[in-house]
Order: structure tokens, then C-alpha cells, then sequence
């Protein structure tokens, strides 16, 4: 029986991980197939068929990560601070035979790196959750950005 | 600004720093530059059906790119013929006529007024078939194989004669479509710089800096992460994790007009896979089988069409950059299909556009983190000259109307400022 509450928690988790900066404990959520996903349309259905902003496997997470901890990384020297707020978690969907469920939630987003203005982003997450034992493992994540189709300074940290 | 004035703002190996920063500088480029040169604004696949539409800028004036019903393609300032509101607030869409939402007045898709309420409140002393009242059209519009250019400018050199020795450029990428086009879909990646547009443009023909700004995506072996399936990543820096040499190896080319196209990158060729393979089958049915090694073989990385539009060869995409104000510029990348190959090839390129040329990409960032610390650090006024004097003497005329230079050569960055220069100081 999965509730809101393990969900939420979860995610909770998750989105710490982020703020802290521990992109690798990050990417262990994800299961070995996950994806991380931040279209650039609105109920963008494929992200093959049109670009998208984020569209990591775990390879191109596990490159990305890399480049995060690079000395020389321009756009994050300094660093970004970021806060993530979430909310309003519901589960949109369970698979009990699976053992899966599909799980959304609100987020806000801050991001302050010292010398530029701080930036908001807010949007849906959308989950596609495994439960591992008490936990889950994130079989996708996608973050809708409200404003995904929008103009965007240069991003480097997901969302 | 005067001629004096701009003269003294380029010499042949330095641009002064008020070039970048001024926005009465900025101001005049509008007039002068993106007033009266060939402007991109768009490719004839975005607007296929007649009544397509997609809106855009010209030297900041809104503009319409759309298909007319008789086919032909049209682009409109985007102004009512009334009281000068904007008609088109959509992005994109397809409308048989364009209505204003302030009194109604609607225009054909060739901008003639088509109707407007309440005429009869018009008194004979009023021409309502003055085409004034209509929305205009932007005085020059011309295509070059599917992509749109428009001059703000009545009078200026034939759009193949601007184009001159780029036009091989978009010759060889059409040459890979097998159905013998290419086209736009799949949506775009748009970000936004602060800081000047030039500085965007003159990235795109420097092969200086690769190794040095996009040093956080580089393996140890100097190699860069993989840009498509199989590939072994470029080599961005040699094998010992250090040597440059082979990027002076890959070439630069320069034009009067201010165009700039660089080398092909280093790379193992292309993937045996059944995808390709069935691609190498539609090229030999379009140019002979004995062609399409020919066909596939890249003779330049990007193209860099002076001021506003780049088209990239390898992993196809048409780049423009819109200037927004001094310090503020909005670039927007769309991936480019060959008509006729196989649909995975689109994929593919989406999938790895995303990691070059998204707001966050892997290479992107870093370019426009640079770009921002050159707004910024300009306003030192302790040296008023930003350097371009790499290679400077060393070019050579090609047989092709261009000059030729070392591919870290900064002489793409000084025919640009030429040709600036001859715009800015035009009668």
C-alpha cells in the first residue's frame, strides 16, 4: 500500500539532494532505465520528436554530473544555490501489480548564484515511482515548467 | 553617430569597447546593419500551408512570416494600418485572414485590408483602398532554397549575390536531403544572452576558444562527450590531453559580406548502422551510388551568415540571433530534417541538440557565461580595445571569392567587423 505520505516523503528526499548538491545520491534514485525529463512544450508526448531542455538517461546524467563537478565549469563558477519547495503531492495512478505508481506534485524553484539576480521556476512535477523495499526508485521523472516553452538564461542544474 | 565617429570604432585587428556598450551604437546597428541587410526570419517549411504564420523581429520591428493563398511567401510588419496595434500576438498558427483585436480591422495574408467595421462611418474624403491602411509589407523578401531572408532595405545586392560563397553551405545540406529539401519541426531551443549580440556571432567562427570554454565537457583523454549514436567523442584536445594543433588543421574562411565558415570538425566518419545504411540507399537513388560518399563528406562545421543566422553541418541547425537591446540578445536554435531521411536520423539529432544547444545544455552555457563576463568586463575603462589579431596577415584569397586562414584565425571575426563597418558608414 503505497500512501501520499510515502510519496511525499520521497520526494522530499529527492529534491533535498539537489539543494545539497549531491548529484550522485541524486541520480542513485533513479532506476538503472530512468530518465529525468524537462520538456520545452507544453504536453510535449515524445521527447524525440521535439527538443527538450533536459532529456537525461542515466548516461547523460552520469555526463552532466561530471561537468557539475568540473573545476572549469563556467556557468557554475560560482556555484548555484537553489531551494526547492513542493506541494499539493497527490498520486495520479497505482499499478499495484507492478508494484508502480504515478505520482505529481507543485514545485517552486529559487536559484541564486552571488553576482546574478536570483531566478524563479516553478511548475508539475510528474513521477513515474518503483517501490524498492520502503523507498521508491524513480523509474522518470518529468518536471513541467510553466514557462517551458518560454526564453531561458543559460540552466544548469535540473530542476 | 557620424562616420568619424564609427570609423574610429574598428581598426583592422581591434573593435572599441563603445561598440558593445553604447546603445546609441546599438540604435544606429538597427538602422544600419539589420535595417538594410538580407535578414533570416524564418524557412518555407514553417509556414507549408497557405495561412501558416509565425511571427518574429527585424531590427526590433515585429514582422510576419506567412504563406499567401496564392502560395507565394509573404512577410508583413506586423501593425495595424489603423491605430498601429500589433495584429499578430500568436507565436505561430495558420488564419485565413489577420484580425486586429483592437477594432476589428482585418488583412489577407498579403496585407491588403480586407475589411473593417462600421465602414460606412468613412466619408469619401477617406481612401479606404489606400494601401497605407493595409499591413505593410517589409520591402524585400527573397529564398534561398527554403530559407527566408527580408531586407528593411528597398534597394540592396540580390539575395544570392549577399549570400555569395555560403550559398555552397546550404547547397551541400540540401544535397543530403534524398528527397532533395530540408525543413523545420520539432520546435526550438531558445535562450536569452545579456549581453551583446556580436559577441554570439563572432563565437561562431572561433575555434580559439573550445578547448578553453567548454574545458568542463573534455575527458581526460581530451575527447568530449559523444554529439551522436556511436560516436567516440571529438577530440577537443589531442590525445595527450593537451595538444591544439589540429584545430588550426580544420580551417577558416572569411567573406567580404561579413560571412564566416569554419572547417568540418575532426571525426571518425559515419556510424555502420542499418539506419544509415538504409540513408546511404535514398542518397544513391537521388545522386548515384558513385556520389554519395561525396554527398556525405562535410567541408565545414558552422556557417556563420553575417548578422543574423547560422547554420551548423553536423549536427544540422539553424541558429538565429535576434538582437534584443545593447546588452541583451535572444538566440534560437531549430533543429534542421533532411526530407527523405530516415525518420530515426531526426530523432537522433533532437536527442543530441538537446545536450549542445538547450538553455542547458553542455556547450551553451559556458559560451554565454563568456559572453556575459565580456558585457561585464568592458566596462573597464582602463583599455578600450577588444583584440582580434590572431593570424592577422596570414590569411590567403581562395578561388571562391573568400580568404582563407588557420582555423584559430580570428579573420571571420574582422570581415565581420568590415562589413559592419562599411554598413554602419553608408550613405
Amino acid at each position: 500500500m503505497t500512501t501520499i505520505a510515502d510519496v511525499e516523503r520521497f520526494i522530499v528526499r529527492e529534491v533535498r539532494l539537489l539543494d545539497e548538491r549531491r548529484f550522485e545520491d541524486w541520480m542513485a534514485l533513479f532506476d538503472d532505465d530512468g530518465y529525468y525529463w524537462a520538456p520545452a512544450a507544453l504536453d510535449q508526448k515524445d521527447p524525440h520528436d521535439h527538443v527538450s531542455l533536459f532529456f537525461d538517461d542515466k548516461k547523460i546524467m552520469a555526463t552532466r554530473i561530471e561537468r557539475l563537478r568540473h573545476p572549469r565549469i563556467h556557468i557554475q563558477t560560482p556555484p548555484s544555490r537553489t531551494v526547492h519547495l513542493v506541494g499539493n503531492v497527490e498520486i495520479e495512478e497505482v499499478d499495484a501489480e507492478r508494484g508502480e505508481c504515478l505520482a505529481g506534485c507543485a514545485f517552486i524553484m529559487l536559484e541564486y548564484r552571488p553576482g546574478h539576480d536570483q531566478r524563479t521556476f516553478g511548475g508539475r512535477y510528474q513521477y513515474r515511482l518503483r517501490r524498492r523495499g520502503e523507498s521508491f526508485a524513480i523509474a522518470w521523472k518529468r518536471a513541467n515548467l510553466i514557462n517551458c516553452d518560454g526564453t531561458f538564461p543559460a540552466l544548469a542544474v535540473p530542476f | 553617430m557620424d562616420g568619424r565617429e564609427l570609423n574610429a570604432l574598428v581598426q583592422d585587428d581591434r573593435m572599441h569597447r563603445r561598440a558593445f556598450l553604447d546603445p546609441a551604437v546599438f540604435d544606429a546597428e538597427m538602422e544600419r546593419v539589420f535595417g538594410r541587410l538580407w535578414i533570416y526570419v524564418g524557412h518555407d517549411s514553417q509556414v507549408a500551408r497557405p495561412g501558416d504564420f509565425l511571427t518574429t523581429a527585424i531590427a526590433r520591428q515585429p514582422v510576419v512570416l506567412c504563406r499567401h493563398r496564392d502560395g507565394s511567401v509573404r512577410v508583413l510588419f506586423n501593425r495595424c494600418g489603423h491605430r498601429g496595434a500589433l495584429v499578430v500576438a500568436e507565436e505561430s498558427g495558420n488564419a485565413e485572414r489577420f484580425r486586429c483585436g483592437y477594432h476589428g480591422w482585418t488583412y489577407h495574408t498579403d496585407g491588403t485590408l480586407a475589411g473593417l467595421p462600421l465602414s460606412d462611418g468613412y466619408g469619401p474624403q477617406v481612401d479606404l483602398a489606400d494601401p497605407a491602411l493595409g499591413m505593410l509589407p517589409v520591402p524585400q523578401v527573397a529564398t534561398y532554397k527554403g530559407f527566408v531572408f527580408a531586407s528593411l532595405a528597398p534597394t540592396s545586392p540580390s539575395l544570392e549575390d549577399f549570400l555569395g560563397g555560403v550559398k555552397t553551405s546550404i547547397d551541400e545540406i540540401v544535397d543530403r536531403a534524398p528527397d532533395g529539401a530540408v525543413e523545420i519541426k520539432g520546435g526550438c531551443h531558445r535562450y536569452v544572452v545579456h549581453a551583446n549580440w556580436k559577441f554570439q556571432i563572432e563565437n561562431l567562427c572561433d575555434m580559439y576558444h573550445p578547448a578553453f570554454s567548454h574545458e568542463s565537457t573534455l575527458r581526460a583523454d581530451g575527447r568530449q562527450f559523444e554529439r551522436r549514436e556511436g560516436d567516440a567523442g571529438a577530440p577537443v584536445r589531442g590525445n595527450d590531453g593537451r595538444s591544439l594543433s589540429f584545430w588550426d588543421q580544420t580551417g577558416m574562411t572569411a567573406y567580404t559580406q561579413g560571412h564566416s565558415v569554419q572547417g568540418p570538425m575532426p571525426r571518425a566518419g559515419e556510424p555502420d548502422t542499418e539506419v544509415y545504411r538504409r540513408y546511404r540507399a535514398a542518397l544513391a537513388r537521388r545522386h548515384g551510388a558513385a556520389n554519395v560518399d561525396r554527398v556525405l563528406t562535410l567541408t565545414r562545421h558552422n556557417t556563420m551568415i553575417f548578422p543574423s543566422v547560422a547554420i551548423q553541418s553536423l549536427n544540422l541547425h539553424v541558429r538565429t540571433i535576434t538582437p534584443v537591446a545593447v546588452d541583451k540578445t535572444e538566440i534560437r536554435v531549430y533543429p534542421l530534417h533532411l526530407r527523405g531521411a530516415p525518420e530515426e536520423m531526426s530523432r537522433e539529432l533532437i536527442r543530441y541538440l538537446n545536450l549542445t544547444h538547450a538553455a542547458a545544455s553542455f556547450i551553451q552555457t559556458d559560451d554565454v557565461e563568456m559572453f556575459e563576463r565580456q558585457q561585464q568586463g568592458l566596462r573597464t575603462q582602463a583599455n578600450d580595445w577588444v583584440r582580434y589579431a590572431r593570424g592577422l596577415g596570414q590569411e590567403r584569397p581562395d578561388n571562391e571569392g573568400g580568404y582563407r586562414g588557420a582555423g584559430t584565425n580570428e579573420l571571420g571575426m574582422r570581415a565581420q567587423h568590415r562589413a559592419w563597418l562599411e554598413c554602419m558608414t553608408a550613405a
